[in-house]
């Protein structure tokens, strides 16, 4: 499968805040958890193909 | 077994171009009520045993909206940051916390009346007996003042919707000096053209009325002096520097890391459609590190969000 990797510049307290929410448990990882986001920003803000609907 | 019967400890009346300052001790009530109706009260509001804990407009609209209401609270001013009174009721529900106080120089500059009653010197002269000085005065809260906001962004006044024998009732979830005011602008719409008298009442509250009081949140960072690098109040009127002052801000300096994320095709063909709407950012690093911030407060943070959905 190809990929593509975004650097996402960060400080030290954004990287606080992701790695407080995976050590509450709703993630795995940091790319995890900013895939995640992703994911559901995108369902939530662009429109769906029909099946999704 | 709990009580449901209050005790009535005072009661005045306060006459147009007044208003009192009220020792209230934790767990009693203050009860503002109209007499013959349409009267805006401006309100201060102080920890009785450090003045410089004092009600904050700013953090009391942001967390409760323009128009705070029962169940609300009145917030201190960071880095306090406490619930000082709670709004336990409010019969009439058009509060407002956005309009600052009037003040002489707006009469003066406005309407060309130099000496008239406003509710900065109404407040500073009910706060005189407690020894503050009328640079002690903060904005106020203005129960039964009703606002809005217009669509080009500038506050208006409309009219005053209280009738005779409403009120507001507040409890005092610390000891406090409670210095409601009868607003003295009869030349605006604050209190539709007329000053009317309005009745304080003073209570120990019931058990019951805990009741209506929501669980406030108990933070480190709501501090008190003890925890200020500088404990005691500057007493004179000069700045001045100190030459032994080294900063020391938190978490100073800022340090930028980056992350590598690695994203599927499906994953960067929404990354390119969210950029292509010109509404998230330049690069796609910046529209995806808008996309995780703003799904974050949406999904996690706690109280009012700050950033509108899509």
């Amino acid at each position: 499968m190809a990929t593509s990797k975004i650097k996402l510049r960060l400080n030290q307290q954004q990287i606080e805040l992701i790695d407080n929410t995976i050590r509450s448990g709703e993630s795995n990882s940091q790319d995890d958890l900013v895939r995640r986001a992703l994911r559901e920003f995108a369902k939530a803000n662009l429109p769906q193909p029909e099946k999704d609907k | 077994m709990t009580s449901t019967e209050r005790k009535l400890l005072q009661e005045l009346i306060i006459q147009p171009g007044t208003g009192k300052a009220l020792e209230l001790r934790r767990g009693q009530i203050l009860r503002i009520a109209q007499t013959t109706g349409r009267q805006c009260a401006d309100f201060n509001c102080f920890n009785l045993h450090d003045y410089k804990e004092f009600f904050h407009t700013g953090r009391t609209r942001h967390l409760h909206g323009m128009h705070p209401t029962k169940r609300d609270f009145l917030w201190s001013a960071p880095p306090r940051e406490r619930p000082m009174m709670a709004i336990i009721e409010d019969t009439v529900g058009t509060n407002d916390v956005l309009y600052p106080r009037c003040s002489a120089f707006l009469f003066e500059h406005q309407y060309g009346l130099a000496v008239h009653t406003n509710c900065h010197d109404i407040q500073a002269e009910a706060q005189r007996e407690y020894g503050l000085t009328p640079d002690d005065v903060h904005d106020s809260f203005n129960f039964f003042m009703h606002t809005g906001v217009a669509p080009d962004g500038h506050p208006y006044i409309a009219k005053n919707m209280a009738k005779a024998g409403d009120y507001v009732e507040l409890l005092a979830l610390m000891d406090v000096l409670a210095i409601p005011n009868v607003c003295g602008a009869d030349v605006m719409m604050t209190s539709n053209f007329e000053l009317k008298p309005l009745k304080l009442s003073v209570f120990d509250a019931a058990d019951s009325d805990w009741a209506e009081v929501n669980e406030p949140p108990r933070l480190k960072n709501q501090r008190n002096p003890e925890m200020f690098k500088i404990k005691d109040i500057k007493a004179d009127r000069e700045l001045y520097k100190d030459a032994s002052y080294k900063p020391d801000f938190t978490n100073v300096p800022i340090e930028i890391s980056e992350i590598e994320i690695e994203l599927s095709d499906e994953e960067k063909g929404w990354l390119s459609q969210l950029a292509a709407t010109g509404k998230y950012g330049e690069s796609d690093a910046e529209v995806l590190r808008y996309v995780f911030h703003s799904w974050w407060i949406d999904k996690f943070m706690r109280g009012p969000k700050h950033v509108p959905k899509g």
